[in-house]
Parts: structure tokens; C-alpha cells; sequence
């Protein structure tokens, strides 16, 4: 029955204990929630308050260049006669015994890959992400095109849909595996002298040269190939997205109009699914960049003299080289040496760079995919 | 050969199917054609291909719009041959395994070890209760002497970090004084120093709680008085040394008999150990042979193959004649494995008498405790002795059943590594790979991880999308998905630094020592690193379990809320449950993201390879532990290629693989389930 | 004669755009209204101000006048939204049962009322099933998903979930745009069922449907109410040149 009784909220505590309990659910969610991000932030804030000191400088021009822009060397610690404690990297050292003489050094120890900067990991890191990026981007997006603009219900595209979500889910250290066995162990090499461990050996036309299958070796090519078929199913469905997002109708315009399906793929398709593609890209660039366990074997290394370029008789000598990377070395420097105050400043200095690398291109990403939803209103 | 396949599809996909088929559709167009050339009607043809525009290579038959299609279609088809790769490498390197192993055990058998182990278990035991029983020995003690104990290492840690902070100043003077000719500068300025760092020691002390505040004072003057040369510790310190050493003499008194009694215990050990050891040396020699013999083995094989591929007739028989030379004698395991068990008899009556005395021992035990964790692994004693007493006894039944010649099947190598408990590698006695710890090491670490990332997670889905408000949505929404970004290096990082000391300070403070498994006796444990992989699959479980409540049809909320339905009520009675399906796959998926994370556990988890101690209750997660995905990235880059370390690391892998991909196809057939 | 609804000058807007001008309306009990119109004029708006489902859209609100249910102002704002809406009854244009048992989305209501005794629920359900002319096809499976029914079959799912509370008002948006003509046929039948128990107010743009259906028609448009009288004077002898057009079909 309706009456004034049913209908009117009731004060005092029949219509408060609703209330409360009400109030209290909400709280304990949206207390969780705040956790969540308030672990979030400290987590920054730590890294930021450790890290910074060593990246920023209180004096012009603000950023410490030298550990951007230095090789990663041993850090040598010691005291003069005066008693004065100076920490130097491994090349100013031997400067300073060569003009002061072994005698002058007391107390010394020495702290390895704790001194000088990080620029070896840092350009390392950006080889291997651009590298593995171009080639996911040339094979993703073609296989992205396929099947958004091409394909019909086939056992085909049955099956490469199942690959597509299977791969997208193996773990990052099973493709370390999968690197290591075949790009640095398997894949075929031209070379004049087959090492004796190929698994096959094609005599090819002119002169001594064979096809032998044996790999690249641990190198900068075999990172980005196993990076590149990791990050493949993350490019292929992004691009597919952005595909499809472009209205059907731009297509049955042109095909109407008597274009070939490439043609209208071509002009009216791509230009507008580009941008979603390259944000997503970045978005990529960020998870290829923070990987360890694809490299580990397959192309990384702990501590190397030269940059990938110094030293180099031409490309394919770069290609086929070892390189630093920014993950590995904050591997080496948490796991693989002995902790210290010296050591800890290299480690949080890297630590930040690298979390500023990641902050500066996810926050990119987010802005450019905001503001390309809001100028392609269709 | 897998790759060589592998290859030769990919080219072939690339430049076949862009030619062949191309010709191949062509031809199919003919008919209509030649019906054209005669001016035929085309209503009787089948009409399958439309009319292409026309295009410059239309005319030769030929379209440059089907290369592209073909050529897409190809690169699609680089997915399902990048998966079959996986597959057929990880198989390729790791089904070799089972024979290596199965080859590693009859070696095993052969030589006699697995014999000698039957006895080196229960030494092995009989080493751990000793061990066991002393622990609560000292337990008892220290309880009872606790405050002496506490004051004498308050007192000694306060020296000691005075020292440690002084340390520069006075390891410079005592470099400088040993020199031939110490520079007065130098002593000068260590001097100095010292004088400076004094003070600035005295401000960080540890806390003292147990001293009194005159005590405290009084070790800081002395040590504020003492020169840089005096290396002695205050007296005060002393005395309260000597003074815990007294208390502990004077409890340690009435425990004279359990002394006694453990000491007993631990000699009548020493029989068995000694005739282990001589077994083992023995043996070892034996296994060495056996290696050699092995490889010598395969290198005259690898060397017959080149043979039959050689060139010219003379590199032939080069080869063929190395390959003879190389023909090593197989070494003679019979006579040494008879002298081996020659001695079975004796060995089997010394397990027997052993086993007499220990029973007789363990009757006459008497021991009364009054310190709870000394009581507690008294309480361990008294569990595990009955159980070792039984393997004692059984244990002569098996040396005497224990069979040289029975071979070691394939099978059971699958089972051992199935279902072995250790995994020992790179040791001197035998190589063991059993995946039992480093799966329970995975399991334990994801589960900690679920219980905390779940409800966190889900709670969060279910806020952010019913309850927040859209300004709250726009801060929420970017910092979680934010945490995504995090490299897990880097959370590794900040676990054992930030994280591991944290909880290793929170589980010392002594109001927690209530909880099972407090005070954490290593930093980097199985919790700690669960802690780590809840906060990395909480976005994952975050923006699907949010895509999942958000895909559920406004309509049900509008009819609940017409029908009189609160918003918690909507929320918790039709929305949530109607979102089941996805929340659950987003569960999984979680899982499966967790059970594949390889650098946070690698850092993190502690990597100790063994099952965790579950006696301790919840205390089992406290403990180091090592993983799936940790071993591979562990040893990978140490195992030589091609042995059988290498490969038993492809068969995790492969495990992996399999556990992995089961966990998503389930969760993604929820995920069709929810679109339906 | 008793009036269930008194709406007084009721004016609505969306933000900033007005969707209804000064409504007047005596709904009377025990009777079927309908509402009618074409698109956009305002009559789903009114029906939804009736048990203030509109409160769910953030920027719609009442500027002014009243909506009165045997007597009292529902736009007061002591109102109690939860029990006011177990008291009015809405069925939507799109059949939406939720996503659970045929028993558990009659049984709704009950439970979110408080009540747990399994014999009260199942009394509770098979009334309203019976009401609302389902039992007989469900009584076996009543334990089955909802989305197994056929799509009058679950129309009928939800005025049995909605009449299950025994609500003095009945609410229906368009309850037939979404059936063909046979589930049609036998909604319109159970409408009639219904009003002995139930006020019901109807929007309908079927106005065949209005004709046949309601005791009382009210013809809106752009927001105003033209006109309101019994439904055979509405359709025999409009008053209004609007009304007359409309119901000849030249424009909607």
C-alpha cells in the first residue's frame, strides 16, 4: 500500500543502518582502490627520490650528462696522503696513478660497473627496440592488414587467430629459450667456413660460400629477431584495431568507385589507421625495452669496452656484436655484485633513467591516443 | 631439422603462394574468357570471378592486387610458423633429456651410488635431528639466559658500529704506520678524521633497550676516550660478556644429561659416515671412467660420420683410422661394484645395530624444556625420530634387495624428473633433476600473489567502474595501468632493497613473534616475492575484470534499479554476477601471467632449490625458494650445450610452455562464454 | 473516482534542452492509460518522471511541478527512492531478464527486500508467474537460464519480475516493440488481465495497440499534452486538429 509511511525516508536508525552499511561497502572498495594506487606512488616516489640525485645535477645544465653519456666502468675508491677520499671510474684512475704514482693510493677498493655513466646499456636498449620494432611493425602490420581487410572464415584464419592469442600468452623466458635455440644456434648463415656444430650445410653457387645452419650467435641481431616474434601478437592486434576502426564506409566508397581492394587499402585505410598503429608501437616500445629474459641469451652482455659502432669493420659487424642493455644492467647490478654505497647510487641512477625512458613514453603514448580520438570523430 | 622446414615454408609462403596462386586464380578465369573472344553468351558460364578494373597488368593475366593479398596472407601465416618453431625447438632440445637421463641413472646404478645412498640418506638424517636437537639445546639456553644474552650484543653492536663508522680513519692510520716511512701527514689526518667520525658514530647508535641509560653512556664515554690506535673493546662490554657466558654456564649445568644425550646421539652416527665416505671416494673414480668411456664413445661416432661424408678417399681413411684410435677401453664396473658389495652384509647388520641403539637411546631420553621455540623443535624431534627410526630399519631390507643389473627404463626417468625432489646440479656425487621443488616454488609464489592480488584487483574493477565518480575514474584508471609499464627488472630492484628489508624489519619487531614463520630468517623469500607479482598482475586483473563489468548491458542495472534494487544491491546481486565469467578469466590470465614471470622471482624468491619446510605451518612462506622460470634464466647461460642440464632446461621450458598456454585457452574460452 | 497518479504542471528537462511543458494528467486506478505520440514527444520522459527512473541520467531533472501518488509528491526529496520504486513497476521496451534463473530473476525483488524463506519465495513466484499468464510454460524449468525462453517468453519474464513485489502501479515502455504479432497478441491480453489488479500506464506509438489496449489515451507532442480523454472519444471524435492528424497518419 502506498501511504505516507511506506514512502517517506526514514529518520533515525531503521533509515541510518542501510546507511551505514552502505557507506561502510563503499569505503572498504574504494579503500583497496587507494592502496592500490597509493603502493603505486610511493613505489615512483622511492625510485624519484633514490634515483634523481644521480640524474640531476644542482647546477646547469641540470642533468648529469657524464652518466648519461660515459661508458659503464669500474669504480675505483680510495684516499690520497692528504686523506682525502676520491671515487673515480677506472679511467681517471689509471690517469691519476700515471701522474701521481702507485704510492699515493691508500685504501683502495674497487666497486665493478659502479662507475662512469650508462651510455653503452642506454644505446644498446635503443638498438634492440628500434630493431625489433621495424621488423614486428613490417610483418605485424602486413599480417594486421590481412586480416582485417582481407580475410573470410577459413581454417586459415582460424588457425592464425588461435597462433596469434597462443603466442601472445608464452612466457617472456620461454622465448629466451626459443631465441637461444634458434636465432643464436639454428638459423642459416652464408658463410665460407661452417662451424662444426651446424645443423646443415648447403654448398650455394660460387665460390666456397655455404648456407650453413648455425646461427647468428649471441648478437644484436638475434635480440631483435626474438624481440621482434614477442612482441608480434601485441602489434598484430593493435593494428587490427586500428583497422578496424576505420569505418566500413570509407572502403564501400572506394571499391565503389572501381578501386582494387589494395588501393583503397592504400589511400583510404592506412593513412587513418596509422596513427593508432604508431600509438600502439609505442606502447610496445615500452614493454620490448623493459625485457630481460629474451636477451639474456641472446644478445646481451654484461660489461663491453666499445659502443656497438667503435670499433666495427661495417654494418654486419654491428649487427653480429654483443650489446649492453638497460634491463640486463640493472639485472647485473642487483644480482650479480656485491652491495655497497657506492654501488647503490649506479643502481638507483640506472633505475631512474630507465623508469623516466618508460614514463616518457607511456605518458607520450596516452597523449598522442587522446588526442587522435579527439580529431578522427567520425 | 625443424628450422630447415620451418624456413622452407616461410619462403615458400612468401614467394609461391604469391606466384602459384596467383596463376593458379587465373586460370580459373579462362572460361569466361574464351567465351568472350567468340562473342558468346556468358549467362551460361559460371559467373565466379567479378570483373577486376582495369589495370595494366590485367591484360598479361597477371595482378599486382592479388601479389599484395598473397603477400599479407603470407605474413599472417609467419605467426603459425613462429608458434610451430616454439614448439618443434623446445622439443627438438628437450625430448633428448629422457635418454640422457635415463643414461645418468644406470650410470648411477652401475657404479654402486645409488647404493651408497641408500645409506647416505639416513645419514643425512641422522645429521639433520642432531642438528635439530642442538638448535633447541641452544634455544633453551639463550631463552633462558635471554636478558644477558640481549645486553652483552646490545652492548657489543653499539661497538661495533662505532667501528664500522671509524673504520676509513683507522684502517688509513694503520696502513700508513706500517709503511717503512709513515708520512706524518697522513697519521695527522687520520687522526683528525677519526676525531670527526667519533661524534658523528655517536649519533646513529643502535637502540639498547636492554642497558640502562648510565650503561649506554658509560660505553660511549669509553669509546669516546679511546684513541685511534686502542683496538680494545670498553669494559663494560667485557663484563657483560663474561657475564652472559657465566648465565649460560649456569643453565647450561642442569642440561648436562640432554648435552650428553645429543652428544651420544651424534657419535653413534659416525660408523655409518665413515663408511660412506670411504664408499664414496671409491666410486667416484669408477664414475669418472665412465664419463670418459661415454664421450671417447661419441666422438669416434662423430668422427665415422664425417668419414662417410668425406671428400676424397684419403680424408677417409684418416678419419676412419683416428676413429679406430679412439676406440677407449670400457671400463671395468663389475670388480669394484663386487668389492662394493662385499661389505653389504656388514653394512646392512651396522644399519641394524644402529637402529638398536638409537631406539634404545630415544628411551632413555628425558628432557625437560621450558623455552617455547626450544620446545617447538623439540616437538620436531619427537615427530621426525619415529620416522627416521622406520627408514633405519627398512633400510637393510633394501640394501640386500638392491640390484646392480635391473635396468634403468625410459619411464623412469620421466617419473624421477616428474616427481624427484631435487634438482642438484653441478655437484661432485650425482646430478638429480626432480621438477617437484621448482614447482612448488611457482605454485607457492602465485598463490601468494593471487590471495593478494584478487581481491585487490576485482575490488578495484568494481569500484572504479560502479562506484567512482568520473574525475576519480580519470586518476585511478592511468596509475594502474601505469604499473604495467614498470619493467620487471626494476620491481625485482626495489624488492630487494625496499621491499625485502621492510618485511624483514616488520617480521623482527617483537609483537609480531606470534606469527607463524616470524622473525623471517632471509629477506628474499617466497612471500616477498608473491608481494612483487601481486602488485605486477593487479592492472591485468584490473582492466579485464573492469572490461568484464563494463560490458555488461546497462539495461540489467536500469531493471534492477526499477525494481526497488540499492545501488550496492545492482552492483553485488546482477552486475558482478553477470560479469563472472570474464572476472574469472581475468583471474586466470593472471596466473598465468605470474606463473611465467621470470626476473622478479629470479631476484626476489631467494633461490633455494627445495621443497619448502611445511611443518612450519604458514611459516612455509617465509622461506626462500627457487622457480620454473628462475632456474632457466639461472643456468642457462652456465650449462654446457647439448648435455643433459641443457636439455632437462628445455623440458622446464616446455613445462612451461604447456602450463601456461592450458591456463589461457580456459580462460579465454570463459571469455567466449561472456560475449555470448 | 479514485485517481492513482495526479501529475500538476510537471516541467522536465534534459541539461539545458526542456522535454516537457507543463503536464497535467489524472491517471485513474484499476484502468490502463496509454500514453501516445510520435517519436521524441516526450511520452517514454513522463512515464520514467512516474517512478523517477530519470535520476539515473545526471543532467535530467524535474524544474518544475509535481508528480502525486494517491496523494503524496514523489518529487519530494525525503523521498525514499527504493521503496517507492517497489511500489511502482516498470517493464522496458527490450525484454532484459537478468542473467540467472527463470525462479531467481522472479524472485528478485523479494530478496533485495529482505526475505529468505524459501517457501514464501517459491509462493511468491509461481503468483507471479501465474499472473502474468507464464506458469504453465515454465513450471518445469523453472530452475533454467532465462535466456532459454522465447522472446514473448521473456517479455512475460519480466511484468511476472515486475508485478512479483504486488506493485499498485504498472509501468510499461513499449513493451511490444521488441515481439512479433503472436507474443503481441498475448501481452495485450494479459494487459487486460492485469488492470483488475494493477494501474497500469502504457507508451505505446502502436496506435492500434492504444486502441485496443487502453481504457483512457493521452496523445502528447514536442513535450505538451494535447490531448487526454477516454480512448474511444480520443479515436472516434479527437478534439484537437493535431490529435485528428496524428491518428489519421499524417504525420509521426
Amino acid at each position: 500500500m502506498i501511504s505516507e509511511e511506506n514512502l517517506i525516508r526514514k529518520k533515525g536508525k531503521e533509515g541510518k543502518r542501510g546507511k551505514v552499511v552502505d557507506r561502510l561497502v563503499r569505503s572498504a572498495f574504494a579503500g583497496v582502490t587507494y592502496a592500490i594506487v597509493l603502493v603505486a606512488l610511493l613505489l615512483f616516489g622511492k625510485i624519484i627520490k633514490d634515483g634523481a640525485p644521480t640524474l640531476f645535477t644542482s647546477e646547469a645544465p641540470f642533468i648529469n650528462v657524464s652518466f648519461l653519456l660515459d661508458k659503464n666502468e669500474t669504480l675505483h675508491v680510495f684516499d690520497d696522503e692528504q686523506g682525502v677520499r676520491y671515487k673515480l671510474p677506472a679511467s681517471e684512475y689509471s690517469e691519476f696513478i700515471k701522474k701521481n704514482g702507485e704510492d699515493s693510493i691508500y685504501n683502495h677498493s674497487s666497486y665493478s660497473y659502479s662507475g662512469g655513466g650508462i651510455v653503452g646499456p642506454i644505446v644498446g636498449t635503443l638498438l634492440l627496440t628500434i630493431g625489433s620494432i621495424m621488423i614486428a611493425l613490417f610483418f605485424g602490420v602486413s599480417a594486421a592488414i590481412y586480416l582485417s581487410e582481407y580475410a573470410k572464415e577459413s581454417p586459415f584464419i582460424h588457425a592464425v587467430r588461435l597462433a596469434i592469442l597462443n603466442l601472445a600468452g608464452v612466457p617472456s623466458i620461454v622465448f629466451g629459450l626459443f631465441g637461444f635455440s634458434v636465432f643464436v644456434l639454428a638459423v642459416p648463415v652464408i658463410t665460407a667456413d661452417p662451424s662444426s656444430r651446424s645443423l646443415l650445410t648447403i654448398p650455394l653457387f660460387f665460390g666456397d660460400y655455404v648456407m650453413s645452419f648455425q646461427g647468428w650467435n649471441s648478437s644484436l641481431m638475434a635480440g631483435c629477431a626474438t624481440l621482434a616474434c614477442m612482441i608480434l601478437p601485441v602489434i598484430i592486434t593493435a593494428s587490427e584495431e586500428s583497422l578496424k576502426a576505420v569505418p566500413q564506409g570509407f572502403r564501400d566508397a572506394s571499391l565503389a568507385l572501381g578501386a582494387t581492394r589494395w588501393q583503397t587499402i592504400r589511400r583510404c585505410v592506412l593513412p587513418y589507421s596509422m596513427p593508432g598503429i604508431l600509438t600502439s608501437s609505442l606502447l610496445a616500445i615500452t614493454r620490448v625495452a623493459g625485457e630481460t629474459a629474451p636477451i639474456m641469451f641472446t644478445a646481451a652482455v654484461a660489461a663491453k669496452d666499445d659502443l656497438p659502432w667503435e670499433g666495427a669493420d661495417g654494418p654486419l659487424d654491428v649487427l653480429s656484436s654483443q650489446v649492453q642493455a638497460l634491463p640486463y644492467h640493472i639485472y647485473t647490478l642487483a644480482a650479480r655484485i656485491p652491495n655497497s654505497e657506492y654501488t647503490q647510487q649506479a643502481q638507483y641512477g640506472s633505475v631512474f633513467v630507465f623508469i623516466l625512458l618508460v614514463a616518457i613514453l607511456s605518458i607520450s603514448s596516452m597523449v598522442m591516443r587522446a588526442k587522435m580520438r579527439a580529431k578522427l570523430k567520425w | 631439422m625443424f628450422f630447415v622446414i620451418g624456413s622452407i615454408v616461410t619462403i615458400s609462403s612468401h614467394a609461391l603462394s604469391t606466384l602459384g596462386l596467383c596463376c593458379g586464380a587465373q586460370f580459373l578465369d579462362y572460361p569466361r574468357r574464351w567465351c568472350v573472344s567468340f562473342h558468346l553468351p556468358l549467362d551460361f558460364m559460371p559467373t565466379n570471378s567479378t570483373p577486376k578494373a582495369p589495370s595494366s597488368f590485367s591484360r598479361k593475366g597477371f595482378s599486382f592486387d592479388r601479389v599484395f593479398k598473397y603477400f599479407f596472407a603470407s605474413n599472417a601465416g609467419l605467426t603459425i610458423v613462429i608458434l610451430l618453431l616454439i614448439i618443434g625447438f623446445l622439443l627438438k632440445e628437450g625430448l633428448g633429456f629422457f635418454p640422457g637421463y635415463q643414461r645418468e641413472l644406470q650410470i648411477y646404478r652401475i657404479t654402486g651410488m645409488e647404493y651408497i645412498d641408500i645409506s647416505r640418506k639416513n645419514l643425512t638424517s641422522h645429521e639433520q635431528l642432531t642438528s635439530v636437537m642442538n638448535r633447541a639445546y641452544f634455544a633453551e639456553i639463550n631463552g633462558l639466559a635471554d636478558r644477558e644474552l640481549q645486553r652483552s650484543t646490545e652492548s657489543s653492536a653499539m661497538v661495533s658500529h662505532i667501528d664500522d663508522f671509524t673504520a676509513s680513519a683507522r684502517d688509513q692510520y694503520f696502513e700508513t704506520i706500517e709503511d717503512a716511512n709513515p708520512a706524518p701527514a697522513l697519521i695527522e689526518s687520520a687522526k683528525q678524521k677519526y676525531a670527526a667520525l667519533l661524534p658523528l658514530a655517536m649519533k646513529e647508535l643502535p637502540l639498547t633497550p636492554h642497558l640502562s641509560a648510565a650503561e649506554r653512556q658509560q660505553i660511549i664515554d669509553a669509546m669516546l676516550a679511546r684513541p685511534i690506535d686502542n683496538e680494545d673493546t670498553p669494559e663494560l662490554v667485557n663484563q657483560l660478556a663474561s657475564e652472559y657466558a657465566t648465565v649460560r654456564a649456569k643453565f647450561a649445568t642442569p642440561l648436562e644429561p640432554m648435552r650428553a644425550s645429543i652428544d651420544e646421539f651424534e657419535a653413534l652416527g659416525a660408523d655409518l659416515s665413515a663408511r660412506v665416505s670411504e664408499m664414496s671416494s671409491k666410486v667416484q673414480v669408477i664414475k669418472a671412467e665412465l664419463n670418459t668411456a661415454d664421450i671417447i664413445e661419441r666422438d669416434r661416432k662423430t668422427l665415422l660420420a664425417a668419414a662417410d661424408s668425406a671428400k676424397t678417399p684419403e680424408e677417409r681413411a684418416r678419419l676412419m683410422a683416428e676413429a679406430q684410435t679412439a676406440i677407449g677401453t670400457v671400463p671395468d664396473t663389475a670388480t669394484p661394484l663386487r668389492e662394493l658389495l662385499s661389505g653389504n652384509e656388514a653394512g646392512q647388520e651396522m644399519h641394524r645395530s644402529m637402529h638398536e641403539k638409537i631406539s634404545a637411546w630415544s628411551n632413555n631420553v628425558n628432557v625437560a624444556l621450558t623455552q617455547p621455540e626450544a620446545q617447538r623443535l623439540y616437538q620436531v624431534v619427537g615427530k621426525t625420530l619415529p620416522v627416521f627410526l622406520n627408514e633405519l630399519s627398512a633400510t637393510p631390507q633394501a640394501l640386500a634387495a638392491w640390484d646392480a643389473e635391473e635396468p634403468v627404463k625410459l619411464g623412469t626417468a620421466i617419473f624421477s624428473f616428474l616427481t624427484g625432489k631435487d634438482w642438484i646440479t653441478g655437484g661432485e656425487w650425482q646430478d638429480f633433476y626432480g621438477i617437484l621443488p621448482l614447482f612448488i616454488g611457482s605454485l607457492m609464489i602465485a598463490v601468494v600473489a593471487l590471495i593478494l592480488a584478487v581481491p585487490a584487483g576485482i575490488g578495484a574493477a568494481i569500484y572504479t567502474n560502479q562506484f567512482a565518480s568520473e574525475r576519480e575514474q580519470k586518476i585511478i584508471k592511468p596509475v594502474i595501468e601505469f604499473i604495467q609499464a614498470i619493467p620487471s627488472v626494476v620491481l625485482g630492484f626495489i624488492g630487494i632493497f625496499v621491499l625485502g628489508n621492510a618485511l624483514r624489519e616488520l617480521s623482527i619487531s617483537s609483537s609480531l613473534s606470534w606469527f607463524p614463520g616470524f622473525p623471517m630468517e632471509e629477506r628474499l623469500n617466497i612471500f616477498t616475492a608473491g608481494c612483487l607479482l601481486a602488485l605486477m598482475s593487479i592492472p591485468t586483473i584490473f582492466s579485464l575484470a573492469e572490461d568484464a563489468i563494463n560490458n555488461v548491458p546497462g539495461v540489467y542495472s536500469e531493471a534492477s534499479e526499477a525494481l526497488g534494487a540499492s545501488k550496492l544491491q545492482t552492483t553485488f546481486r546482477v552486475v558482478v554476477p553477470a560479469a563472472f565469467s570474464g572476472i574469472l578469466a581475468a583471474i586466470l590470465l593472471g596466473f598465468g601471467r605470474v606463473i611465467g614471470e621470470t626476473m622478479v622471482v629470479l631476484l626476489v624468491a631467494g633461490n633455494r632449490i627445495k621443497i619448502p619446510d611445511f611443518s612450519a605451518g604458514i611459516g612455509a612462506f617465509f622461506q626462500p625458494a627457487h622457480t620454473m622460470t628462475g632456474i632457466i634464466a639461472q643456468e642457462l647461460g652456465e650449462v654446457p650445450l647439448g648435455s643433459v642440464h641443457y636439455r632437462a632446461l628445455f623440458v622446464v621450458g616446455i613445462l612451461l610452455f604447456t602450463i601456461v598456454l592450458g591456463i589461457n585457452a580456459l580462460a579465454h574460452r570463459f571469455t567466449r562464454n561472456m560475449k555470448h | 473516482m479514485n485517481h492513482a497518479i495526479q501529475i500538476e504542471n510537471l516541467c522536465f528537462s534534459y541539461d539545458t534542452k526542456q522535454a516537457l511543458f507543463d503536464v497535467n494528467m489524472d491517471i485513474p486506478a484499476n484502468e490502463v492509460t496509454a500514453l501516445i505520440g510520435p517519436s521524441g514527444c516526450g511520452k517514454s520522459t513522463l512515464l520514467r518522471c512516474i517512478n523517477r527512473i530519470n535520476d539515473r541520467i545526471p543532467a535530467a531533472r524535474v524544474t518544475s511541478g509535481s508528480v502525486k501518488i494517491h496523494g503524496i509528491d514523489v518529487m519530494r526529496r525525503d523521498i525514499d527512492l527504493l521503496q517507492l520504486r517497489r511500489h511502482v513497476g516498470m517493464v522496458f521496451q527490450k525484454y532484459n531478464p537478468f542473467a540467472k534463473t527463470i525462479f531467481e530473476n522472479v524472485a528478485y525483488s523479494s530478496r533485495i527486500a529482505g526475505i529468505k524463506d524459501k517457501s514464501v519465495l517459491a509462493d511468491t513466484v509461481e503468483k507471479s508467474l501465474r499472473d502474468a499468464a507464464l506458469w504453465e510454460d515454465v513450471k518445469d524449468r523453472l530452475h533454467e537460464s532465462a535466456f532459454g525462453l522465447s522472446g514473448g517468453q521473456q517479455q512475460r519474464l519480466c511484468i511476472a519480475r515486475a508485478i512479483a513485489n504486488q506493485p499498485e502501479i504498472l509501468l510499461m515502455d513499449e513493451p511490444c516493440a521488441a515481439l512479433d504479432p503472436l507474443a503481441t497478441l498475448k501481452i495485450e491480453e494479459l494487459i487486460q488481465d492485469l488492470k483488475k489488479k494493477f494501474t497500469i500506464v502504457i507508451v505505446t506509438h502502436n496506435m492500434a495497440q492504444a486502441s485496443r489496449c487502453s481504457d483512457k489515451t493521452a496523445f502528447m507532442y514536442l513535450g505538451k499534452l494535447i490531448e487526454f480523454d477516454d480512448t474511444m472519444s480520443i479515436f472516434s471524435n479527437p478534439q484537437e486538429k493535431q490529435t485528428e492528424q496524428y491518428i489519421s497518419g499524417s504525420f509521426g
